[in-house]
């Protein structure tokens, strides 16, 4: 007998209605004159340059991921100065390896063992050390991903909002199991925690792109989008 | 010996109603195990970091918020600690139901049953049913390579196993994968734990049975076994060991602690090296040569026969002696020739790779592959034959007067090794090589498993062992039977007891007589310098 | 004001620009008054600063609530060659927590001015930004205003010609709830798994890389900043005696206006839900509000006339935590809800202590098994137990904060709880009525 079935389990009528949602950046409330762009600020991030612009600031993720390169060599041309400017910043080299994961998986697009071992000998660390580490964080994909990974925030202030109906939608209409690749290769869906954007529910977060107040009748809208 | 600094700060507290003084420094857990506390743990070991991270250990500490990890709180002066009152006691109590959640209760299959410290810790502090309904989650079984079975399910995740490769072995091999309730311990995909010589420590460290020996799997009970305390033979790093047998065979050896040799370890290649203790077909009588055929006679009858045929005999004594035989052994034998007319010996041994144990460098894999090489040399004893312990027997085999044979198997000596010698006498264990049996008197003698004795390892320390498995059939420990037959040919005393055969050792080199065989106890000690025996006018 | 409503009641000090894209430019910041605070804690002496912080009675803003300038103070004597460094925890990721994005990414100077303000104050040279992998968007916005303030020497090498270094590095993380723990935090920014280490050692003698450390949030830090500049008793006039200054509240839930609002700590709760946030979308009535992140106790909805601070909170049974406010109306299936959090502890958990590490597993899969309407009232009991057993033994409170919506809720919503039970197959051959029929 299912919760659902008592009667009650916050229906839309329950969740808060967006006022304005210019292409997902969320609700803007009563700051509707602005666009898609002044909320996510992108004209004022610009292009960020391969590898890595400042050395402060290197270890982040340019905002235009580029083709990932499931071949060939991590550490060279730009992507070696990227890692140079990285180690600059730390004590050891063992603080880089984070930044250095995200780097790898940038490229790779996953984790595999062969990637995690180039990463372990590029900082000097025991390998098994490299796997413990990666394997920790959720972020780390340690499988081949489709090429939109589609994150759902399910946790309770997007739950409360219909985030379990925005996960299944998304499941149909890509034809997916949760966690596993689409036929086509070009999706996949997980639920995810808390994306830090509560106060827009339901979050989705796509790659690096967060979508916003995303309800269940706006998934052939966002997929559209996606394309 | 280093100093005792009379002025060590110390501490006073109370625990459990004993008040007791310690060093400053010292952790609330060791302070009571010293008035008998023995406080449950899984993640503390004194030879490796405290991350206090099982959260067994936890005790109450008067005047302190939150009960307290005593694996990693050090003794303030004036704590009142109590590690059996009810609020300590409920929290242990609920941890150990924690630990049960998920864990397969296999103790009918799973080795570490009767020596378990979950079941031990359960029975005596945990809850009597536990009340998950919820289905377990099952890892199954991993093979990490070299001697080490992995048995995921039944992990406290206490990472002894990861820590002691990281810090001691320094060869970060374990890691532990995923995060939270998904824990689990895992070497990097196929690397596994091959080609580490320190392996088989982590299964040691492990408090539960999920890392077990391959070696050991489903032989024997822990309950079944009986445990003697001893040194490890095969090598000159000389660790002290437990044997630990069952139906008079050894099953397994495990290290035992001696900070000034090998802290609480000990390498692979020793541990699984004791199959050759355990090799039948061993003499089991005196015999005497009669023609073309031995005899077997009684230990009276041959030895009688032996001292009339060593006075008889001219042209001085040669020997070749096994580095497996112990100073007693080796000593006796030397008194022997000397009486003869020592004309020199060779032992002949294994040599293989050194290698260091980084976090406790003292312990290493030595090269020499047997236990007591440092004893004979310096019983007056020379290496010969090359690294794979053969040849080396020339001026042996040319010997035309009296030749001794102590331990030493003769597997490559040529068939007619000992024809050219006036008297030959093997004293040993096994009569498989034809040149054994050239010997004109076989003595069965007992192997270092079999006696009380001692060895002198590469830092020139004396260790004892002790005796695990009877000795087969007629068998006597060699420094008892050469120590008679030295009485016979000299009139002299025979040795009664180790401790007399261990004495006599000081007749063949002054340093042996620095030492005191009760002294030597179960930890050993260092024989004294020459110079420093000299000056202390002995 | 705060976004994406605004209302009357607020005091705009840390989100007056919120919604002002032009905010974020190192022109627009100036133009808007920005890098006077950073001028002015650079012509200070740094143990003035620190006093400032302790006078001001700024907490930090985090969830734990410990004063920031006592947690300056606690930094010990610099000593050459010993570096100390500032932390920035911005890996925000408490369910029903957004104020840190909203910061970020409309006023990134502001959390630069504090960075190199506190990281004067502690004697640091080098201040590390931790921020939580999955904010690109808000990252690279820091990223891009890191760049513009080095470029106009705000930071770096001899800042505006004091002769002060101060670099700050923007560190990722890549998703771990529990390396927004301070000591998980430092070791995730040491490139170890992020888990919490034992106290003591505090940061403060050894934290990151085993070095001094004061690891602060990012509003605590903005607001540092706004205290130097206009001083601690301008900072007094908002909020109560020990619960000083302004907040950022994030809205979530069954609310007409979700979003953050900067109110006084003090501002009555009940006001602040119905009025400033409009109450309910649909004009039920409400059933419980959780008032500081997923952490703190529930709260019926006839337990919400307090002051919003730290005090009273915490004399109701609750916390203020981080003042992430998720507001539930009467068709919340309130033991499906705890579940979902406690799937989310349960997920986090860095599993080094046992009770944690067991216990939130364990909670989690009793609370799946009553939400699919197969539990019993002795589960209920258990949960207790297992909250009881959870809290107050592990290194860190992340299983504290698990046991907290499991004991809360059983404590206030049991009937919620009981009917699902008598759903239970079981229960209903055991003789419950079964609710409903």
């Amino acid at each position: 007998m299912s919760a659902e079935k008592l009667g009650f389990d916050s229906p839309p009528e329950s969740w808060p209605v967006a006022q304005q949602n210019p292409g997902f950046a969320g609700d803007t409330g009563e700051f509707a004159q602005l666009t898609d762009d002044e909320v996510r600020g992108l004209s004022y991030v610009g292009l960020r340059p391969e590898d890595g612009g400042h050395a402060a600031v290197a270890g982040t993720m340019p905002y235009q991921v580029p083709p990932k390169k499931p071949e060939g060599p991590l550490f060279e041309g730009p992507y070696a100065d990227r890692l140079e400017k990285i180690l600059s910043r730390y004590p050891d080299r063992q603080a880089a390896l984070l930044p250095a994961l995200h780097l790898a998986q940038e490229l790779r697009g996953h984790l595999s063992p062969e990637t995690m071992d180039e990463v372990a000998e590029a900082l000097q660390l025991p390998p098994a050390y490299v796997r413990g580490v990666a394997t920790f964080y959720t972020m780390y994909n340690l499988g081949p991903v489709g090429k939109y990974l589609i994150q759902v925030c399910t946790n309770i202030s997007c739950n409360l909002c219909g985030a379990d109906r925005v996960m299944e939608a998304l499941l149909d209409a890509t034809g997916t199991e949760a966690g596993e690749r689409s036929a086509d290769g070009l999706y996949t869906v997980i639920e995810a925690e808390c994306l830090g954007a509560c106060g827009f529910p339901t979050a989705v977060q796509v790659n690096d792109r967060y979508y916003e107040n995303v309800r269940p009748e706006d998934v052939p809208n966002l997929l559209e989008l996606l394309r | 010996m280093a100093d005792q600094n009379p002025q060590t700060e110390t501490v006073t507290c109370t625990v459990d109603g004993i008040e007791i003084t310690v060093p400053k420094g010292t952790r609330i857990i060791d302070a009571a195990a010293r008035v008998g506390a023995e406080i449950p743990h899984y993640c503390y070991h004194p030879g490796l970091s405290s991350p206090a991270q099982c959260r067994l250990c936890l005790v109450e500490v008067e005047k302190a918020p939150k009960l307290v990890p005593s694996c990693s709180a050090t003794v303030a002066d004036g704590n009142v600690i109590h590690t059996q009152s009810e609020k300590a006691l409920q929290a242990r109590e609920g941890v150990l139901e924690f630990y049960l959640v998920n864990h397969p209760l296999d103790c009918p299959v799973c080795d570490q049953a009767g020596e378990c410290k979950l079941q031990d810790y359960v029975s005596a502090e945990g809850p009597a049913m536990g009340r998950t309904r919820e289905p377990k989650r099952v890892l199954g079984r991993d093979d990490f390579g070299g001697d080490v079975l992995f048995y995921a399910d039944r992990c406290v995740m206490c990472t002894r196993c990861v820590r002691f490769m990281r810090e001691v072995a320094q060869d970060e091999r374990l890691t532990v994968v995923q995060r939270g309730s998904r824990n689990v311990i895992d070497t990097f995909f196929d690397e596994g734990l091959d080609g580490n010589v320190w392996a088989d420590n982590v299964v040691d460290l492990c408090p539960v049975g999920a890392l077990v020996s391959k070696d050991f799997l489903h032989k024997a009970r822990a309950w079944d076994l009986d445990r003697h305390p001893s040194i490890c033979p095969n090598c000159t790093q000389g660790c002290n060991v437990r044997l630990e047998t069952r139906d008079n065979q050894v099953m397994r050896m495990k290290p035992r602690h001696n900070e000034d040799v090998n802290s609480h370890w000990m390498c692979d290649y020793g541990r699984l090296n004791y199959s050759w203790i355990n090799r039948g077909n061993r003499i089991e009588a005196p015999l005497v040569r009669e023609g073309d055929r031995l005899s077997p006679v009684t230990w009276s009858g041959a030895l009688t026969r032996l001292v009339d045929l060593v006075r008889g005999a001219q042209g001085g004594a040669r020997a070749v002696v096994s580095p497996f035989m112990s100073n007693e052994d080796v000593g006796a034998l030397r008194r022997v020739l000397d009486v003869a007319g020592f004309g020199g010996g060779v032992f002949r041994v294994e040599q293989g790779e050194e290698i260091v144990l980084p976090g406790f460098p003292t312990l290493a894999l030595r090269n020499d592959r047997a236990a007591n090489v440092h004893g004979a040399e310096l019983l007056g004893f020379t290496r010969a034959g090359a690294a794979d312990a053969t040849g080396g027997l020339e001026e042996a085999a040319a010997h035309t007067g009296v030749l001794f044979v102590l331990g030493d198997e003769l597997k490559d000596a040529p068939a007619d090794f000992g024809r050219n010698a006036a008297l030959f006498v093997y004293v040993g264990h096994f009569l498989t090589s034809q040149a054994a049996r050239n010997a004109h008197v076989v003595l069965p003698a007992t192997t270092f498993a079999e006696m009380e004795g001692s060895f002198t390892n590469v830092q020139r320390r004396v260790q004892r062992f002790w005796p695990a498995v009877l000795a087969p059939g007629m068998a006597r420990p060699a420094w008892q039977i050469l120590g008679v037959l030295h009485a016979g040919l000299t009139g002299g005393e025979v040795p009664a007891t180790p401790a007399d055969a261990f004495a006599a050792l000081g007749t063949v080199r002054p340093e042996f007589a620095g030492l005191d065989w009760a002294e030597l106890g179960s930890q050993g000690r260092p024989l004294p310098e020459p110079r420093a025996l000299a000056e202390a006018g002995d | 004001m705060a976004y994406p409503y605004t209302h009357p009641s607020e005091v705009r000090v840390l989100s007056k620009y919120f919604g002002d894209p032009e905010a974020r430019t190192l022109k627009g910041w100036e133009a808007r008054g920005g890098y006077q605070a950073l001028r002015k804690a650079l012509g200070m002496e740094r143990a003035d600063i620190v006093a400032e912080m302790k006078a001001s009675g700024l907490r930090g803003r985090g969830g734990a609530g410990f004063p920031t300038g006592l947690k300056w103070g606690f930094m010990p004597k610099k000593e050459p060659g010993k570096p100390h460094y500032l932390v920035c925890n911005a890996d925000e990721s408490e369910p029903g927590t957004f104020k840190d994005r909203e910061l970020m990414r409309w006023t990134p100077h502001a959390l630069i001015e504090g960075c190199v303000i506190g990281a004067y104050a502690i004697h640091a040279e080098h201040a590390y930004i931790y921020v939580r992998g999955e904010f690109f968007e808000a990252s690279q916005i820091m990223a891009r205003a890191i760049e513009e303030a080095y470029a106009a020497g705000y930071l770096g090498k001899n800042i505006l010609g004091t002769g002060i270094d101060i670099d700050v590095t923007l560190h990722i993380g890549a998703g771990a709830y529990i390396c927004g723990e301070e000591t998980g935090l430092l070791n995730s920014l040491e490139g170890r798994r992020g888990e919490p280490r034992m106290k003591p050692p505090y940061p403060a003698i050894a934290g990151a890389f085993g070095k001094p450390t004061a690891v602060n949030n990012v509003e605590s830090l903005i607001a540092a900043a706004h205290i130097v500049l206009n001083g601690a008793d301008w900072y007094r006039q908002w909020g109560t005696e020990k619960s000083v200054g302004t907040k950022l509240f994030c809205v979530s839930g069954h609310v007409k206006r979700p979003g953050n609002y900067e109110v006084p700590l003090g501002f009555n709760f009940k006001e602040f839900i119905y009025d400033v946030c409009g109450g309910t979308p649909s004009g039920r009535p409400v059933k419980a509000v959780i008032p500081g992140g997923s952490s703190v106790p529930i709260l019926t909805a006839d337990e919400l006339d307090i002051g919003m601070d730290y005090e009273a909170m915490a004399a109701a049974g609750t916390m203020l935590g981080c003042g992430s406010v998720i507001v539930m109306d009467d068709t919340t299936n309130i033991v499906k809800q705890v579940r979902r959090m406690v799937d989310f502890y349960a997920h986090e958990s860095c599993g080094q202590c046992t009770p944690c590490r067991e216990g939130t597993a364990w909670a989690a899969k009793i609370l799946r098994r009553i939400e699919n309407g197969r539990g019993t009232e002795e589960d209920l009991d258990t949960l207790m137990d297992i909250s009881d057993k959870m809290s107050g033994k592990t290194i860190c409170v992340l299983s504290d904060a698990a046991a907290a919506p499991i004991t809360s809720s059983i404590q206030k919503f049991r009937d919620d709880y009981l009917a699902l039970i008598r759903r239970n197959p079981m229960a209903a051959a055991a003789g419950f009525a079964v609710a409903g029929d």
